[in-house]
């Protein structure tokens, strides 16, 4: 098989596509079924990159754990770290409307940005920080980084998986009712709150899972990985996929990702200067077009409604 | 117990002013500093703050797009001053009037249609998010990269209270009082004022009275535009001009409208001006050594519990 096509690049970007898929699934969870706009993935991302990479480089690691060892445990630590602040944010946001939760999300994804250019001694600052290289060795740099694009691959299946248990769960149903009529499903004694938090902090340990793998795909984690960026491409793919349904993630960031980062970024031969400069511009214009195109014309994107379990659908008649 | 808690409620207000006094008597040099430094280069947020409050009480809208409302009146501040070569001070009056337009822009093109198709509060949101990041890089995509500077003579600097302040700061600080004045007294007082209320409190029953809800809206709009132009052409004149002024902000501006938006146009005045005075503060705070970055980020956590103690008590609309 040839695979010369397959440029080193490319697997990095394929590699970034799908960790959004990852993402956006996760905002699926928040957004599209408990109804909570979480404009803040970014952050979540970024402390499990952080922690993620700080627990690798500034602990003494014993020579005898190996590579993996430090790795697996550093990639664990990040996602705890990345699941307390969602508890943390979590009990300050899910109660507030959705002005409330625009802020916290936003405010968190700043004080992230913030923490991660000052304590040079931790992070290294605005010039960010050397992690890791992969923890084994197959043979090609190319290779090593197939092999990471499967094991991202295997994470990312598995939170669908989760996402499509979720839907047909009792937990799920309440998350939709909750998203939907909150007042509603608290007054036939629904614990929302705590609903909400359980799955605002699940969703934020997940993020900070991606982010810290991801950072091991970089080898070298910045500030700048922490822009807006990360949390719009997950918005317009889920939004353009259909936010209420498990798979509009992955056909809405595949769509969008295939197009604008392969397509568009690499394959269509445009001038060097413009794929510099101005091509990233009109991308992110194209993706915020897109959400506003989206959400005036078809709200609930490609996929549509959302598909209800047959006891939702068909209550019993008995 | 609730009552108890109402009864206690003005001895706890006295005594965080008891206390607050105290800190400021101790601590008077960098109190003087800070209130100075802080009021003084926070007179814009407080005007971008007034203008997204306007919208957000009186049309119940959250506008992030509101950002590059106030970077359009930096663009257009720049664009009038370094054209016709005009005073600064003249440059204000086309630029508040041309953001105000491209506010009203906005409405028609967007959030209009929006209504119209009854899109939910959080897909509201997230349209203003998309139109926002659509500006912004259509800026960045027409005028570049680099940073644009005023066309400007360097003044001399004044002396308040012993702290050396640029008199573009001054007029920032006295414009963004006058026009906060102005607004308070427009909607409290005037004929148009009433109707924005009586519109902001119930659609149909101010149709009902002969009320024409599309003109008071662009009224609003256009107000909202220019408090934003007003507030980005301070900017751009005391710093520099790029493409993610407004967005920087637009943080900030968030912050102030929820925390203080509560209590109308001068809760907002109230929480954009101490957020100034906490901000310098803590930057100038001997032994403390935080970096603006870092006082930003302890400002922020700070609003967000404030927020979440206080809870989120949306007033009824209409009581700016």
């Amino acid at each position: 098989m040839n695979l010369d096509w397959l440029t080193q690049y490319v697997v990095t970007i394929v590699i970034l596509i799908v960790t959004t898929v990852g993402l956006a699934l996760l905002l699926h969870l928040q957004m599209g079924l408990a109804g909570i706009g979480n404009f803040g993935i970014v952050g979540f991302y970024g402390v499990g990159m952080y922690a993620f990479g700080i627990f690798l480089v500034h602990l003494p690691w014993p020579e005898s754990w190996g590579m993996v060892a430090p790795v697996l445990a550093s990639l664990l630590f990040g996602t705890v770290i990345a699941g307390i602040a969602g508890l943390l944010v979590g009990w300050l946001i899910v109660d507030l409307d959705a002005d409330g939760i625009l802020l916290g999300t936003l405010g968190f994804a700043a004080i992230v940005y913030g923490l991660s250019q000052t304590n040079r001694t931790w992070t290294g600052g605005a010039e960010g920080m050397g992690t890791t290289d992969f923890p084994y060795d197959i043979g090609t740099i190319k290779a090593n980084t197939l092999l990471w694009l499967g094991i991202t691959t295997v994470v990312v299946a598995l939170i669908l998986y989760y996402v499509i248990r979720v839907h047909r769960s009792p937990y799920g149903r309440l998350l939709i009712a909750t998203g939907q009529n909150e007042a509603l499903a608290r007054s036939l004694g629904k614990p929302t709150f705590r609903t909400k938090m359980v799955m605002f902090a699940t969703g934020s340990a997940a993020m900070g899972l991606l982010g810290g793998m991801y950072g091991v795909m970089l080898h070298y984690i910045r500030p700048v990985e922490l822009g807006i960026g990360i949390t719009l491409a997950a918005m317009v793919g889920l939004v353009l996929g259909g936010q209420a349904r498990a798979w509009g993630a992955v056909v809405g960031v595949v769509l969008v990702g295939v197009l604008f980062e392969l397509v568009f970024l690499i394959w269509i031969p445009f001038p060097t200067e413009w794929r510099r400069q101005s091509l990233p511009v009109i991308r992110e214009m194209l993706y915020g077009a897109t959400l506003i195109l989206v959400l005036m014309t078809r709200p609930l994107g490609i996929l549509g409604r959302m598909r209800r379990d047959r006891t939702v659908r068909r209550p019993a008649h008995d | 117990m609730a009552r108890l808690a109402e009864i206690n409620k003005p001895i706890a207000r006295w005594s965080v002013l008891v206390v607050a006094l105290i800190v400021l008597v101790a601590t008077w040099d960098l109190a003087r500093k800070s209130l100075v430094i802080g009021t003084v280069s926070d007179a814009p947020l407080v005007l971008a703050a007034i203008g997204f409050a306007l919208l957000y009480r009186l049309t119940g809208l959250i506008n992030v797009a509101y950002a590059e409302t106030v970077t359009m009146g930096a663009y257009i501040g720049m664009w009038v001053n370094t054209t016709f070569e005009l005073n600064f001070y003249f440059t204000l009056i086309p630029t508040i009037a041309l953001t105000g337009l491209f506010s009203v822009l906005t409405y028609f093109a967007i959030f209009r249609p929006a209504k119209q198709r009854n899109v939910g509060v959080v897909e509201m949101i997230i349209i203003s998010f998309g139109l926002s990041v659509f500006l912004r890089y259509g800026i960045q995509f027409i005028f570049g990269f680099e940073f644009r500077y005023y066309d400007v003579p360097v003044q001399k600097s004044l002396r308040v209270l012993g702290v050396g302040v640029s008199p573009f700061r001054i007029t920032a600080l006295v414009s963004a009082l006058g026009i906060a004045f102005l607004l308070i007294w427009f909607i409290r007082r005037s004929r148009l004022g009433i109707q924005i209320r009586a519109l902001a409190g119930d659609e149909n029953l101010a149709q009902v009275s002969g009320i024409n809800p599309l003109a008071v809206t662009v009224l609003i709009w256009f107000l909202a535009g220019v408090a934003g132009g007003a507030a980005g052409a301070f900017y751009g004149v005391n710093t520099s001009v790029r493409a993610w002024l407004g967005w920087d902000q637009f943080l900030f501006i968030l912050l102030v409208v929820l925390i203080g938006g509560a209590r109308g146009i001068g809760g907002v005045i109230i929480a954009g001006l101490a957020t100034g005075v906490v901000l310098s503060f803590l930057e100038l705070m001997p032994g403390l050594n935080t970096t603006p970055v870092y006082a930003q980020v302890i400002v922020i956590a700070l609003f967000m519990v404030i927020l979440k103690v206080r809870g989120n008590r949306l007033a009824e609309a209409g009581k700016v």
